[in-house]
């Protein structure tokens, strides 16, 4: 009778012990790693996702041919991939996966699956979602593939064709890129503004009013424009871009597109023919014409053929986007580019062939990851699972950490940094990233057009200040682009010199006596944004006296004014996708989708593609160094500073080491008990 | 008889003085001790507010003047309060805050008597379909969420107000920063009371309606006097009570308005101050810095708190039928 009251009394005592341990102590038992990730994952498509947080799941689920070591950057271990080499100049690369790898439902992971998953990210259909395609560009014609240049696929892809590409491709087969018809639409001529009607002049006859509605129409039908309009309208879009019809009739006229002087009559007759026929077959199998430099050349050998030669492509293997996705599971749920309606990144449906795999999503509470028994190197992996907690609010994070709920938090803000570091000295991170602050100046704006006074706003900026008064989480002032690491040269060209900015400001002619302030610096409305704003605010008034006013927008508001270049100086960030210089310097070209100032040099464009064929490393950095040394001089962009990660990590953590690029692979990470 | 010999003795009595409907509502309101609690504080912060500040930053006290060497200084060590985030001298920022927050919330409040009055009273008074119509319309604009006409506001005004900016300062050179701030509380003010005359509008149309069938508005049109004077001269001086109160109260909820939208980000642009932009950025600050945002914090709620007290107090005196107790 004792005995019987006495187990259910003992039983729940040991329960109410059980719970006064932390979240973590439990944790550490059953051998499960706690993370603060910021916020609930958009997806767990590795297609279609572009975050740092989503990655943060997608690197323990998915697994690329190459895989991150977990102490030294830029070193690749074998991941899906067992072996792999580059021809002599790096344009080919041959990769023999490993015949062990297995999905997690047992099925092998072959090239076939490798195909897929590029042709799929790559995909020209464009209501596909993806963010991330350009980081296939690497792969030849990858880019003509996906932006569908059917000109380049159907004439420079073909050895026969009667001109070379390099000559046929300076004619208009993308469409002016400065003569956007989006701008135009419900406009009427008689309303434009000076800087839309400039774009129109050249086309336009002395006092000729044309009918934007016509052109803007959702079909147009080439017969019912008037000349000018015919040539407005082609030029805009781009021979790829233009239908059957409107092709066909170009054929009778075909100098309403702009050609290069050097592609005779016929062949232009050849081009047009090329395209109509294309799309009288509706398109048949793209990706075979276009030859995208990705092939199975059996079960478990991936051969893949670069736009140009690229040394460091295992680094590139280690980006989310070049993991494969199993072809046998997506096609199940869905076409190959169905999107975020598909089911296969379901829990339940998700299949993957990294060290974990997906156990329970609960949106709102957290996602969990088990260890994956059929990965091929399980013995390795330590962990049975990750939890990761979409906590929002970084000061709720670590407070949860203070509390013991958490073995990581995602990052800890500035505010708190002084605090962290008092409170948990040991437990603070702070480590470098390869990513860098800087501000856009839009180069087209008088007086920002003047290279001199770009010069002196740059500067004139108290980096150090801003990093160490209040940024406190050790970041490092940018006298450049491109931030240190590795064998790069790092030019060294801007510093804070306020007695050189007022002189170049001088030279400039810019006065600055009680004028209205006109010049806007765009940012986002973030808190820390906003401090950083008014931080160079009151520094470009000390230091020279201009008076710049600041504009806070929300997050979607502020990308789409710096795309429609609608801002004056802007404050953005970069953040590398993979280790070396290019990440940071190719966005500048003229034409680049990030680049929104203007800004454009011949010489920077010449010494990159001379950097792309250059095979030798060291030679390769100097070009590169040089590049950003014609950048840096014109100053279309004025650096900050330089990023750092600043998280909370509990000591029984292991074998979690700093990585410029903050990809840490889990499957080498230990909690000692 | 002897009762009419005294009448005779005595002096002639005293004609009471008549107290108007302001007196007795004045000594009621001083009874009334919250409410003169409030006042008072209503007056504190005033003064502080636009004698104290202005005053100090001629003196060279500037409230935007960063100095990132000293952030954070405790009370005392720098300035009177001590610095923000930036270095910023926080009693000058919370006083220059203080500025833009009362003028918005006084300037809104002003406009939106005049239209609400105008509007409300004008609907009540003919009554029937047309008075009708107009409140439906106010029915409507009120249904709209309050934010997206703001934000409509605001842009559609900025570009405007800028104009008008930029020609004070190049033509007329005057200041540009002083220029700058107070073009800025234009189109928050506008854009406050272009939704505020709404709930105004109906608390007149109902009194004026109810008003308008009273005996003295009947007499005053039985002697033909003109729509216009029967609904200012003799209808609204026996509105006034309620907007008055309503009036004290809305001061209030303006400041809150505006601290909203500084707090969103669409509020008064950087590094100018008001209240609500001053309690959000010292929201971060919480952990580790309260003082940061306790102080602005404190100087809002107190506002607040004395606004509500004279209007509740002003309600009891002005209307005493309407007070619970």
């Amino acid at each position: 009778m004792f005995r019987n009251l006495l187990f259910p009394a003992l039983a729940s005592l040991a329960f109410v012990s059980c719970e006064n341990r932390s979240d973590v102590e439990i944790a550490n038992e059953e051998n499960i790693l706690i993370i603060g990730n910021s916020n609930e994952p958009k997806g767990l498509d590795p297609h279609l996702v572009s975050g740092v947080l989503e990655s943060n799941i997608i690197r323990a689920l998915f697994e690329g041919l190459c895989v991150e070591d977990p102490a030294k950057d830029s070193t690749s271990l074998p991941g899906a991939a067992l072996t792999w080499a580059p021809s002599d100049d790096f344009t080919e690369w041959i990769f023999n996966l490993n015949p062990e790898a297995k999905w997690s439902d047992g099925v092998p992971v072959t090239a076939v699956d490798f195909v897929f998953s590029y042709k799929r990210l790559l995909s020209p259909d464009p209501n596909w979602p993806a963010e991330y395609s350009e980081m296939l560009y690497f792969l030849k014609n990858g880019e003509a593939y996906n932006r569908s240049h059917f000109g380049h696929i159907l004439c420079g892809n073909d050895p026969d064709f009667p001109l070379d590409w390099e000559t046929l491709k300076k004619a208009n087969f993308e469409g002016e890129r400065s003569l956007k018809l989006e701008n135009f639409v419900g406009k009427k001529f008689s309303d434009l503004k000076e800087i839309d009607l400039k774009k129109l002049k050249p086309y336009l006859k002395e006092d000729e009013t044309i009918d934007l509605a016509k052109i803007t129409a959702e079909k147009v039908d080439l017969k019912n424009l008037s000349e000018t309009e015919k040539r407005i309208f082609c030029n805009a879009k781009g021979i790829d871009k233009l239908s059957k019809e409107q092709l066909q009739s170009l054929k009778s006229d075909s100098s309403l597109v702009t050609w290069t002087d050097v592609v005779p009559e016929e062949v232009r007759q050849i081009v047009l023919d090329r395209l109509i026929a294309h799309h009288e077959a509706g398109k048949p199998n793209l990706w075979e014409e276009a030859q995208v430099g990705v092939t199975a050349v059996d079960d478990f050998t991936l051969k893949i053929t670069l736009r140009g030669p690229v040394p460091f492509l295992p680094e590139i293997t280690k980006h989310y986007t070049w993991y494969p996705v199993p072809k046998h599971i997506v096609l199940r749920y869905g076409k190959i580019n169905t999107a975020f309606s598909s089911q296969w990144t379901r829990p339940g449906n998700l299949v993957s062939n990294g060290p974990f795999k997906l156990k329970t999503w609960r949106t709102n509470h957290f996602l969990e990851v088990e260890k994956n028994p059929h990965y091929w190197d399980r013995d390795q992996v330590d962990l049975n699972g990750i939890r990761y907690l979409p906590i929002k609010n970084y000061y709720t994070e670590t407070r949860m950490f203070g509390d013991g709920q958490l073995h990581m938090t995602y990052t800890v803000p500035s505010e708190l940094i002084p605090m962290a570091k008092k409170k948990y000295p040991d437990q603070l991170r702070q480590e470098p990233y390869v990513g860098v602050r800087f501000i856009r100046v839009n180069t087209r704006k008088e007086p920002l057009n003047n290279p001199n006074f770009r010069r002196a706003l740059a500067t004139s900026i108290d980096q150090k200040a801003i990093c160490e008064k209040i940024l406190l989480g050790g970041q490092k002032p940018a006298s450049g682009i491109v931030p240190p690491f590795g064998e790069y040269k790092v030019p060294g060209l801007i510093q804070f010199d306020p007695e050189k900015a007022r002189a170049l400001l001088k030279e400039s002619g810019y006065s600055t006596d009680s004028k209205f302030s006109e010049i806007k610096l765009l940012t986002t409305n973030s808190e820390s944004g906003l401090r950083e704003a008014e931080a160079l605010q009151e520094m470009w008034k000390q230091q020279l006296g201009i008076k710049v006013r600041i504009v806070q927008r929300e997050w979607t508001t502020y990308l789409q004014k710096q795309y429609d270049a609608d801002y004056d100086l802007c404050v953005a960030g970069w953040i590398g996708d993979y280790l070396d210089p290019t990440t940071f310097l190719e966005m500048w070209v003229a034409d680049g989708g990030n680049n929104n100032t203007g800004w454009g040099s011949k010489e920077f464009e010449n010494l990159l593609t001379k950097a792309e064929n250059t095979a030798d490393v060291a030679a390769r950095m100097d070009v590169l160094s040089q590049a950003e040394k014609t950048i840096l001089a014109d100053t279309p962009v004025l650096p900050i500073y330089w990023y750092t990660t600043n998280y909370l990590i509990r000591p029984e953590v292991k074998n979690w080491n700093p990585l410029l690029l903050n990809n840490h692979p889990f499957k080498f990470v230990k909690i000692e008990k | 008889m002897s009762s009419s010999a005294t009448v005779q003795n005595s002096e002639p009595a005293a004609i009471e003085k008549g107290s108007s409907l302001w007196t007795d509502a004045f000594v009621r309101l001083k009874k009334n001790k919250l409410a003169v609690l409030g006042g008072i504080i209503v007056i504190v912060i005033l003064f502080l507010c636009f004698i104290v500040a202005p005053i100090m930053s001629m003196a060279g006290m500037k409230a935007n003047d960063q100095d990132l060497a000293n952030r954070f200084a405790g009370i005392g060590e720098k300035g009177v309060l001590g610095t923000d985030q930036l270095g910023r001298d926080l009693f000058m920022r919370v006083l220059e805050g203080g500025q833009i927050s009362l003028l918005v919330a006084f300037l809104a409040t002003m406009m939106t008597v005049t239209i609400g009055v105008i509007y409300g009273g004008v609907a009540g008074y003919i009554g029937g379909r047309i008075g009708n119509i107009m409140m439906r319309i106010v029915d409507g604009l009120l249904a709209m969420p309050f934010l997206i006409i703001v934000i409509l506001f605001r842009e559609i005004i900025t570009g405007r107000i800028d104009i008008v900016a930029r020609f004070l300062v190049n033509e007329w050179s005057w200041d540009n920063d002083t220029v700058t701030r107070f073009a800025n509380l234009i189109p928050l003010t506008i854009a406050i009371a272009g939704f505020g005359w709404l709930s105004m509008a109906r608390i007149v149309r109902s009194s004026a309606a109810s008003l308008s069938k009273q005996e003295f508005v009947e007499a005053a049109r039985s002697l033909g006097l003109s729509h216009r004077r029967i609904l200012f001269r003799h209808m609204l001086p026996n509105m006034l009570g309620p907007v008055i109160i309503y009036a004290t109260l809305t001061i209030p909820s303006f400041i809150l308005y505006e601290a909203t939208l500084s707090f969103i980000g669409l509020g008064i642009e950087p590094p100018n101050s008001s209240w609500g932009k001053l309690i959000m950025e010292g929201a971060n600050f919480l952990e580790t810095n309260v003082i940061v945002l306790a102080i602005p914090a404190v100087m809002f709620s107190l506002t607040l708190f004395a606004f509500n007290f004279l209007g509740d107090g002003l309600r009891d005196a002005l209307d005493p039928k309407a007070s619970k107790d």
